[in-house]
């Protein structure tokens, strides 16, 4: 393999570089950290301390027992997140097996479709969706936000495992109904164990949608008790007791540690699975 | 042969279900759900934008035809977030461009041991959007943000600037927490696009006696044009639909500066009630919307299959 000569300035900028990149990329989130364990009195100083000089945990001890119900809004949030993950994940391998590996009539239609409604802007349905909602009783339930968070996961999951689908050959599946297996049985045996990336990745972005969303549980629910933590955190932070800034890091932190530990856990399916369809042209 | 669909199809009608085609059954829950968030009130809007309907007075609700979308035409307020919607959405996605196709190529220079790093860069982009919020408006506060610090320390500023509270600035601070958010995305994409290149196109040039600059602009370049546009329609897309962020940070203000369409549209319906006119908002956005969309579907397509 021929390679450039080692040249003593490229690598400088290249690690410069980086280096600036990373920096951007974590400081904000370091300082989200240290806001977090130190008392609003330590916030105000200026200079500030770019390091805890007396780190303190009562920000989030504080959590638990302030006025807005933050234990409640995590609790919201991971049940609806959840939820939202697995029927998103049978909705979508289902169609996706469909929509891979059968033909019918309107089968491209339905594809593009379902592509062009991840474009349309959340905030245009949300006015029919809330009065539809109050006919059926579904504001202030869970039902309502899954159903919402899942509608939001489907377009990317569906095509994500389609593609995963569309790279299994047939002549396996084949073979095994050949072997007597139903075609259900087939794709339950042969084809999902090796659609699992996809699956798994569809999983994880469905999570992340339902996790960081803020319009559906800002709208669609009005009794506190219900707000997932993305509402909850705006009505606890802003407004008046906005210079809570400790408080508010320390409640930024426990919304970002579950993505972060998925994130790590999980880091190469995401990447996979966003990558993968981009460039296999 | 084996996998036609009627044999199964059979099986289900033996057992007692209504003879359904297979592909509708599996396709339909996931129709349903999409049906009932998206399609109904995409449907249900249109509806509306021609109804005078204000959700606080129920029995005022009256047709009045284009009457909305002729008041449109008439409103500063509409047109301002229209442009403040280009503004956001346009140097967001250049200057994201720009620093991503940088760390892209940054990052792929590092030797292999240093892969890791990649992950790190990615962090930003799954921080949940409100959280995005509340950290920038903890860096650009006036009295406690550490930008006003890092700024006049460097002699850039002189006196500490009130970011989020100036009609000016406000929408500066909103960009940069913005593009901090999504720049992990295009490291992600263009990285993808980097490793696709052929290895022996870039040993030709590297033999030819390229320099790095000529190696970018005639392999590099071309190579990564396909993902390029993609990246960038997709990013226009989703930044002309971003509200978290702006919502925490400035709320639209101060004085609508940072009002872009989207968050007068959830003003108008939410903390207005005006249903009627900000569906008729949300139809023209749709429009303009569907447009990209578009291009974007034509680019994959083409993309995908050459």
């Amino acid at each position: 393999m021929f390679r450039r000569r080692f040249s003593l300035g490229w690598t400088l900028s290249v690690w410069g570089t980086v280096i600036v990149i990373l920096g951007w990329s974590l400081f904000p989130i370091y300082w989200m950290l240290v806001t977090s364990l130190k008392t609003n009195m330590d916030v105000f100083k200026v200079p500030p301390d770019f390091w805890p000089l007396k780190p303190t945990l009562e920000n989030y001890t504080a959590l638990t027992t302030g006025i807005s119900p933050i234990g409640r809004f995590f609790f919201n949030s991971l049940i609806t997140a959840l939820l939202t993950v697995l029927i998103t994940i049978v909705l979508a391998t289902l169609a996706g097996y469909a929509l891979s590996r059968l033909k019918f009539r309107f089968r491209d239609q339905i594809l593009v479709s379902v592509l062009v409604t991840q474009m349309f802007p959340l905030v245009v349905m949300l006015a029919p969706l809330y009065l539809l909602y109050v006919k059926a009783h579904l504001l202030n339930t869970y039902t309502g936000m899954v159903i919402a968070f899942t509608s939001f996961a489907l377009p990317f999951g569906i095509w994500m495992i389609k593609g995963f689908i569309d790279s299994v050959p047939v002549e396996i599946e084949q073979a095994a109904m050949v072997d007597g297996c139903s075609r259900l049985k087939a794709m339950w045996t042969v084809v999902l164990p090796l659609t699992i990336p996809g699956i798994v990745a569809t999983g994880i972005f469905a999570f992340l949608d339902a996790w960081n969303n803020l319009l559906f549980p800002l709208t669609l629910t009005n009794d506190i008790m219900m707000k997932t933590l993305p509402a909850g955190m705006v009505l606890a932070f802003t407004g008046q007791f906005k210079h809570d800034w400790s408080g508010m890091m320390a409640a930024s932190f426990i919304t970002t540690l579950p993505v972060l530990i998925l994130f790590v856990l999980l880091q190469r399916y995401l990447v996979e699975g966003l990558t993968g369809g981009a460039v296999k042209g | 042969m084996a996998n036609k669909p009627d044999r199964i199809l059979e099986e289900v009608g033996r057992r007692g279900f209504p003879r359904l085609p297979l592909p509708f059954l599996l396709v339909f829950p996931a129709i349903f759900v999409l049906s009932i968030v998206i399609l109904y009130p995409l449907i249900s809007s249109s509806f509306l934008s021609l109804f005078h309907y204000e959700l606080t007075k129920p029995n005022e609700v009256e047709f009045n035809f284009l009457t909305n979308y002729n008041n449109m035409l008439h409103d500063d307020t509409f047109w301002l977030a229209f442009k403040n919607t280009l503004i956001f959405t346009g140097v967001s996605v250049v200057v994201s461009l720009v620093i991503g196709l940088i760390g892209a190529i940054a990052i792929d220079q590092l030797p292999e041991r240093f892969a890791g790093l990649r992950g790190v860069v990615l962090v930003p982009w799954i921080i949940p959007g409100v959280v995005v919020g509340f950290l920038f408006m903890l860096i650009f506060d006036v009295e406690v943000g550490v930008a006003n610090v890092i700024l006049k320390h460097s002699g850039i500023i002189k006196e500490f600037l009130p970011w989020l509270m100036d009609e000016h600035l406000a929408m500066i601070a909103v960009i940069v927490a913005n593009i901090w958010n999504q720049v992990p995305f295009y490291i992600l994409m263009f990285t993808a696009g980097l490793k696709a290149i052929p290895m022996d196109v870039k040993e030709a040039a590297i033999v030819e006696g390229a320099s790095r600059w000529q190696e970018f602009i005639h392999v590099t370049l071309p190579y990564l044009r396909g993902i390029l546009v993609i990246t960038s329609l997709l990013m226009v897309i989703r930044n002309f639909n971003n509200f978290p962020i702006i919502y925490t940070m400035t709320g639209g203000g101060p004085v609508f500066s940072t009002t872009t369409l989207v968050i007068y549209i959830y003003r108008l319906a939410f903390e207005q009630f005006n249903l009627g006119y900000a569906s008729a908002v949300g139809i023209v956005w749709c429009g303009v919307l569907l447009m990209v969309s578009m291009i974007y579907v034509k680019m994959l397509y083409k993309q995908v299959h050459g």
